[in-house]
């Protein structure tokens, strides 16, 4: 089934900036990547999704040539990652899960020294400072150790530095991994405002699923295999209007009573989850067809329902 | 790529500025040595003749301050696999081999400067009616001497730090590497008193031949049994030969598969997750 779930898969790209075929990473006898077909285009906000340990990781340290792949090929910004990978790390951005700063440099010598590392004039670095800051809201902090800013910050400033030298794809491994709510929609907001200013392509990897919702387009990866893909917004229409999420001790019967109508559903424990496809039905509606139970939700699915009921589908177990 | 080695060299000078203990520490050490040991011994030779111990010790001690300020940060490698610093590092347009290199030339770089730092503190100690320091024998030579000493000991602690995972074995590093290769390298007392065994050691201590060109190219009128005991070719070709051999083997190690693999698994933080 390759995994497609819904029935229109993503337009072909214009022009592709990633490229990988049977792209494949063991670790001894564990295979951390199982072959993996990729097409990014230029300019695309791409999400590689899934839990941890399911490869997101691997694969994007296979792209940006940290690791060499087993087997398999792919290219990058138009340079083979085996062949050139110092011409492929000329043309990315990298943050890591972890921060790529020197705690004991301010912001403003991070950034000139990352700077340096990519060759980039002083002039041209002190240009990209004030733009760079100025987008990511640090222009106050320029001479401010980087040991004493926030979490939320230090990842604004990661991310700075992995664009100073304008690449044409930028990697995100977990950008929002270790924030807090509002760092993490802040993050989110600074990399629109990146795209938007620059036009770079964005390949990120997250498992808090919901939170890229705003891709372009997402791959959901389980056990270094891609599962299923597609634009955030139709994989959720297509999954369901609504979800229903039913706690109770008779779980059995709530399932008797409603599979016929509702079709499938996601059993755990005394807690039962369904798809609702036709909207119309309200919460109350529900409430009225049943016996009384612990809790009852209805709500909006999310792209971590999508992977749920993907894996689940997949015979998987729902991680 | 000039631009980014003058980066990280930049960057090692300011952090040893900044770390002022560190550079402190350097200056301590050696005039310890000078005052305490140097006294005690200088006591115990006097009766050959002129007390010229003292002026003796000056070279090997330029070479201990070249050693332990080399060492010490080409070892703070180890500390940097896991740093943001390394991952900066991995993801610059170069290959990794540079990092090497440019780790190699930072340390020598910064131990060069604390050497010359304690030039400045010996020289200045003459105001004092001191004299244990005066214009070298040989400008040039000892200009030499001391690029390649430095050399000679980044090049070591690069070779332990591509090989060593963590440094919780630091204390090891320094009690059978650091503190060997100075004792057995004939900055404390000429080489060809010591019993055949540890003058065999000492020939094969790279560190050795740094400190016999710096007495060749600093000391002036000392007594023969004071002088250095290797002659100048030597020095220089033994301990270029190391510099190219270490350098090599060095860089070959961190290109390797198995400990790129290890390195990028370090960096990406997935052990946390």
């Amino acid at each position: 089934m390759a995994g497609h779930m819904n029935a229109a898969p993503a337009p072909a790209p214009a022009v592709t900036t990633i490229q990988a075929r049977g792209l494949r990473k063991c670790y001894g006898d564990h295979v951390a990547v199982a072959g993996l077909d990729l097409d990014i285009a230029e300019g695309e906000f791409f999400g590689l999704l899934g839990r941890n340990g399911s490869g997101k990781t691997t694969t994007l340290h296979m792209l940006s040539t940290l690791i060499r792949p087993t087997s398999g090929t792919a290219s990058v910004a138009g340079e083979d990652i085996l062949a050139r990978p110092v011409a492929v790390r000329a043309r990315i951005g990298l943050v890591f899960q972890e921060s790529a700063l020197d705690r004991s440099l301010s912001v403003e010598e991070n950034l000139q020294f990352a700077g340096a590392l990519y060759d980039l004039p002083p002039a041209l670095v002190r240009r990209r400072t004030d733009e760079l800051l100025k987008l990511f809201d640090l222009g106050s902090k320029r001479r401010v150790a980087v040991g004493a800013l926030s979490g939320g910050m230090r990842r604004a400033l990661d991310i700075a530095r992995g664009v100073l030298h304008r690449p044409r794809v930028l990697f995100l491994d977990e950008p929002t991994i270790g924030l807090d709510v509002i760092n993490r929609r802040a993050i989110w907001r600074f990399l629109a405002r990146l795209r938007q200013e620059q036009g770079v392509t964005v390949v990120l990897t997250t498992h808090y699923l919901e939170e890229a919702v705003d891709c372009d387009r997402v791959v959901f990866m389980s056990h270094g295999k891609i599962i299923g893909s597609g634009k955030p917004v139709e994989l959720i229409r297509s999954l369901a209007t609504s979800i229903l999420e039913i706690t109770a001790d008779d779980a059995a019967s709530i399932i008797a009573r409603l599979k016929p109508i509702l079709g499938d559903c996601i059993q755990d424990a005394d807690h039962v989850q369904f798809r609702v496809r036709d909207g119309t039905a309200t919460l109350a509606d529900w409430q009225r067809q049943l016996p009384p139970v612990h809790a009852l939700a209805l709500r909006e699915p999310d792209l971590n329902d999508v992977y749920v009921w993907m894996n689940h589908g997949a015979g998987g177990t729902p991680a | 790529m000039k631009r980014a080695i003058a980066a990280i060299i930049g960057r090692e000078l300011k952090r040893m500025v900044r770390q002022r203990g560190r550079l402190v520490a350097a200056m301590i050490r050696p005039l310890v040595w000078l005052f305490i040991i140097g006294s005690g011994f200088q006591a115990l030779v006097e009766g050959g003749g002129q007390g010229h111990y003292k002026q003796f010790m000056v070279p090997g001690l330029l070479c201990m301050v070249l050693l332990f300020g080399a060492m010490l940060a080409a070892l703070s490698l180890v500390y940097d696999k896991e740093s943001g610093v390394m991952r900066m590092l991995v993801i610059a347009p170069f290959s990794h081999y540079w990092i090497v290199l440019a780790r190699i030339l930072s340390a020598a770089i910064a131990a060069i400067f604390q050497a010359l730092l304690l030039v400045v503190v010996l020289i200045s100690f003459r105001l004092f009616g001191l004299d244990y320091f005066g214009l070298p024998a040989n400008l040039s030579l000892s200009a030499l001497g001391l690029v390649l000493t430095s050399l000679t000991c980044a090049t070591t602690g690069m070779l332990i730090a591509v090989h060593s995972k963590t440094l919780d074995n630091f204390a090891v590093i320094m009690n059978f590497v650091i503190f060997p290769m100075f004792f057995l390298s004939g900055a404390l007392y000429p080489l060809e008193h010591l019993p055949p065994i540890l003058k065999a050691f000492a020939l094969v201590n790279p560190f050795s031949y740094g400190v016999d060109l710096m007495k060749h190219s600093i000391l002036r009128d000392v007594p023969a049994n004071f002088s250095a005991d290797l002659n100048v070719g030597t020095d220089i070709a033994v301990m270029a030969a190391y510099i190219t051999l270490g350098t090599i083997v060095a860089c070959l190690r961190f290109s390797q598969v198995s400990v790129r693999e290890k390195l990028a698994k370090a960096l990406s933080g997935s052990r946390r997750a």
